[in-house]
């Protein structure tokens, strides 16, 4: 964790680009991360937080076709890098060891 | 055209957005938005999409705005100062001589201000400055011009009473330095004066202990500095103490006690005794003047319209008086061509616009002239510095012409150069007004002691005087960077970087500069050999006696009854050659008696005269000459009724041929009684009035005088001194031994023009050595830019001499120029310096050219340093690179 600094929000883009896997642009991520995990994303924060971790290098774009809907703009396709994978891996192994660190009575008494 | 996206939050976002988001951003929203507006509709789409857009507004998706702008001149600015920085490293010897000569300039200028503002702030202490005035009587009597600043005792009481204008009147009498005793506490070091008790009303002294209302009002007052009252009475409290004069046999009571005189007034007293307590105070003699009178005019009064009326009164008054005393109305004494009268003179003028006789002032003022010579040196010592850094600004600018060219190709726009060379011109202005400050600190302490001032620098420590000094370094960077900034911005970039030999341009304009600077340096060299040449031939001058080895003792009356005694006693020391008893001293402050004599028992031609009070042994102590007659002697009995006059006294009266024998008429006090004495000897003329006045007509009478002048022979004129100390404390009187030598007395009389002379001096040798400075500077640029037409010139056989010709010649011709004007404005300047001077030195024509020689020598030297080095220069090293 200490190597890679990664916000909540920030892991759910990266997870939500790997997932759309060479579709990922900003409609396609507000849209999966709204299905998915059922919470309004607006356009300003979900940018914010693609440049954020553009300019970190774990993610790198591409500019795409444009459509008319979308005004004769293109559109911008994110992928993850190689140091995106490894920060979101770095992250769950982290996380997976707190989960493990966690004594059973701890959890025990929370049931009871 | 339902289906198109609100255009004002677009052109907003497109507004903030950083352009390299811009179009992703907008893709992704008209996207959303035809979705939304498909699904829920255009108005719920087109709130979401303003919605969003007001969301976006956010740091990390706005665009920089400094980043396209601001940053830019920030960084500008940076840059600029960087390249300034870098290039004064380059030029390392040509900055410091550009800033250092800077830093004198400013810093004389800066001690000059120092001075000249504390003596123009003589007496502004006082709140009602601007309205109070001082009466001054001035007119003539015969040959002789009076002119006095102090005036009848009942002058102020008079306009006072006569003129509603006249808010107020207060006297000053000055009594000098009498001796006071509190207990066992007796000292003699405070200045002593009488006052009236509207005094302290008058001038702003305020009382700190004390009414000051009342505090003089009864007589057998005293108010006190609070330095005297802590020395008299220590810890207690002051007030209702009674201080003891005994000298006068007078006990004053302390009513009120006021801080020290300011420094900056034209009077110092430590005791101010009540004027009730001095019945001649009272009296109305008109014909007599020992008080200095000042007056508080109305607010907004012009004094210039009460002087008009002033002679009214002094008909009113005196004409009576003089009827009475001198047998003559007013009208017949002005009929002769006599005039007296009183006039006023503006407190705030006192200190240096003053020109009454030197004893009726209660202190020396200060002098005009020397404002008006300081603040001109002042100013050309900064304008010298200011040309020269102009001058080595420009000269090493048009080495830059090439950065300039580059510049400009490279889109440098002509505000940016200019802002560029004006960063660097500030960065060194700046570094020179620190160093000044730095100067001014380290050089005040030898400049007070050279104009016997305390000026501090925190006296000129104010706001407003910092933000001066700022402006004035604004307007120098300005001044001189804006020349080289202007010339080279606006080169034409393919001729800067085509030719080699560019200049900056104006060398007509550094001539005239270089021409200036010399113009200054000879004028000062010129002034500075007149005023030495004046100072030694005062020292040499022969003044009628012999002023070396003689010991003054003025205070001997102390001694009282045991003065003879004393006198007995130094006579026994073989180290003492003779002593005279008297206290008439040529030199310094003397005892002195003023009457009126005329040439016959029968003459009315009265003149007023000085008289020396003397006996049988002063005329040899002091090596004085007889031309004529014979000296007073015990021999003759009683020489009561005899004289002996000067040289000029005879031909004043018209008595050369045969004087001896004969009588002349003396008043003797101011009800018009007269005595008469025959002339029994002729001293020839000797100066007892400083060089600047004529000798004036002298009557000498064999009168006792308190006062002794011993001439000694001896090598050990301090043990002398020693020895006649001690012998002094033997008597036993409580009063210190205290003493003068009269060389050092007359030596003192020139001590305005000796110090004038130094700081001249000093002056000189700052101005050349910052012409020197920029001459260097100049050279050294000329030098480099021909440096391959030397190496040209060598290789084709010039000899070194002949480089070093050409080099210098250019300058050494502008040094020449400089002299046709600086002979002319020196010879103009001198002479009327010299007008001071009754006696004065004759004119030394051999000044000019020496000063001349000086200046040539040092521009030679000066330039010659790198005239050399070039011509001796192996010319494959000037040539190589190309």
């Amino acid at each position: 964790m200490g190597k890679y600094q990664l916000g909540e929000f920030e892991e759910v883009v990266m997870l939500t680009v790997a997932v759309l896997f060479g579709n990922a642009y900003g409609v396609s991520v507000k849209k999966e991360i709204e299905d998915r995990l059922v919470r309004n994303v607006s356009v300003g924060a979900l940018q914010s937080a693609l440049k954020r971790l553009e300019d970190k290098g774990y993610l790198t774009s591409a500019e795409g076709e444009s459509t008319s809907e979308r005004g004769g703009r293109p559109k911008r396709f994110f992928t993850i890098t190689a140091l995106g994978k490894k920060a979101i891996e770095d992250t769950r192994e982290t996380r997976n060891a707190l989960y493990r660190a966690i004594p059973e009575v701890a959890l025990d008494v929370k049931i009871v | 055209m339902n289906n198109q996206p609100p255009r004002l939050p677009l052109r907003f976002l497109s507004w903030f957005c950083n352009p390299r988001l811009l179009t992703y951003i907008e893709g992704d929203l008209l996207e959303l938005f035809h979705e939304r507006a498909a699904e829920s509709g255009q108005r719920r789409a087109k709130w979401l999409f303003f919605w969003e857009v007001v969301k976006l507004f956010r740091p990390s998706i706005i665009r920089s705005f400094s980043g396209t702008y601001r940053m830019n001149q920030c960084d500008m600015f940076r840059n600029n100062l960087k390249i300034g920085w870098r290039n004064l490293l380059r030029n390392k010897g040509f900055f410091a001589i550009n800033t250092g000569g800077l830093a004198i300039g400013i810093a004389t200028c800066l001690v000059i201000m120092l001075f000249v503002s504390d003596e123009l702030s003589y007496d502004t202490y006082n709140e009602k400055a601007n309205q109070i005035v001082r009466v001054v009587l001035k007119g003539k009597m015969g040959d002789e011009i009076i002119k006095e600043a102090v005036t009848q005792a009942p002058v102020g009481a008079t306009l006072q009473r006569e003129f509603p204008e006249v808010l107020l009147s207060a006297r000053i009498r000055d009594f000098g330095t009498p001796k006071a005793s509190y207990q066992n506490n007796t000292f003699r070091d405070g200045r002593f004066a009488c006052v009236d008790h509207d005094f302290f009303s008058l001038f702003t002294l305020p009382l700190i202990k004390g009414n000051p209302a009342t505090a003089l009002k009864e007589p057998n007052t005293i108010v006190i500095t609070r330095a005297q009252a802590s020395k008299y009475f220590g810890e207690e409290d002051p007030l209702g103490k009674v201080l003891d004069f005994e000298e006068w046999n007078e006990h004053l009571t302390v009513t009120g006690v006021i801080e020290e005189v300011p420094q900056n007034s034209h009077f110092h007293f430590d005791f101010f005794a009540s004027m009730e307590g001095l019945p001649h105070a009272k009296e109305p003699r008109w014909l007599e003047s020992n008080y200095h009178t000042y007056l508080l005019l109305d607010k907004g009064y012009d004094y210039k319209e009460l002087e008009p009326k002033l002679p009214a009164i002094v008909e009113k008054y005196m004409g009576p008086q003089l009827m009475e005393s001198m047998g003559m109305s007013l009208k017949s004494f002005n009929e002769k061509g006599n005039h007296i009268g009183l006039f006023l003179q503006p407190l705030t003028d006192i200190h240096l616009f003053s020109d009454f006789s030197s004893y009726s002032e209660l202190e020396p003022g200060g002098d005009i002239k020397s404002i008006y010579i300081f603040g001109a040196i002042a100013l050309f010592m900064l304008l010298v510095a200011c040309i020269n850094f102009m001058n080595l600004s420009t000269a090493s600018a048009s080495k830059r012409a090439k950065e300039v060219g580059i510049r400009k190709v490279l889109g440098s726009a002509k505000r940016q150069l200019l802002i560029q060379f004006l960063t660097e011109s500030f960065m060194a202005t700046l570094t020179a007004m620190l160093l000044s400050v730095v100067i001014v600190l380290v050089s005040l302490p030898l400049f007070n002691n050279l104009s016997g001032k305390a000026l501090q620098v925190t006296d000129i420590l104010t706001v407003q005087n910092v933000l001066y000094f700022a402006l004035f370094g604004i307007a120098i960077s300005l001044l001189s960077g804006s020349y080289p900034a202007f010339v080279l911005s606006s080169f034409k970039p393919i001729l800067a970087l085509k030719s080699k030999f560019i200049t900056a341009g104006g060398k007509g304009m550094r001539s005239g500069l270089v021409v200036f600077q010399f113009v200054v340096t000879v004028v000062l060299i010129i002034a500075t050999l007149m005023v030495d040449q004046q100072m030694s031939f005062i020292q040499n001058k022969e003044i009628g006696y012999d002023k070396d080895q003689v010991i003054v003792i003025r205070e001997s009356g102390l001694l009282g009854n045991k003065q003879t005694a004393f006198k007995e006693l130094l006579l026994n020391d073989s180290r003492v050659e003779n002593i005279t008893m008297s206290g008439h001293i040529p030199a310094g402050p003397s005892n002195i008696s003023m009457t009126s004599v005329s040439p016959g028992p029968e003459s009315v031609d009265f003149r007023r005269t000085p008289i020396y009070y003397i006996d049988d042994q002063y005329i040899p102590t002091m090596g004085m000459e007889l031309v004529a007659g014979r000296n007073f002697s015990t021999e003759y009995g009683s020489e009561s009724q005899n004289v002996i006059v000067n040289e000029t006294f005879l031909k004043i009266f018209g008595l050369e041929k045969d004087a001896l024998g004969k009588t002349i008429k003396m008043q003797t006090d101011n009800e018009g009684g007269t005595e008469n004495g025959v002339i029994i000897g002729v001293i020839k003329d000797f100066h007892f009035r400083p060089l600047h006045q004529s000798i004036e007509p002298l009557v000498m009478m064999n009168h006792p005088n308190s006062g002794l002048i011993v001439r000694a022979i001896t090598l050990d004129m301090p043990a002398l001194v020693a020895d006649m100390e001690s012998m002094w404390n033997d008597f036993n009187i409580g009063e210190p031994f205290s003493y003068s030598l009269l060389d050092e007395l007359y030596n003192r009389t020139y001590l305005k023009e000796q110090k004038m002379g130094k700081l001249l001096r000093i002056f000189a040798l700052l101005t050349i050595f910052v012409a020197s400075l920029g001459l260097f500077g100049l050279t050294i640029f000329t030098a480099e830019q021909r440096v391959k037409e030397m190496g040209i010139r060598k290789i084709l056989g010039s000899s070194v001499g002949q480089i070093i010709t050409l080099l210098s010649f250019n300058f050494l011709k502008l040094v020449l120029i400089s002299f046709l004007i600086a002979f002319p404005l020196g010879y103009y300047l001198m002479t009327n310096w010299l007008q001071d001077f009754a006696y004065r030195m004759d004119f030394q024509w051999w000044i000019f050219p020496l000063s001349g020689f000086l200046t040539i020598l040092i521009a030679f030297m000066t330039i010659s340093f790198k005239s050399i080095k070039v011509a001796f220069a192996n010319p494959v090293d000037a040539l190589r690179d190309e």
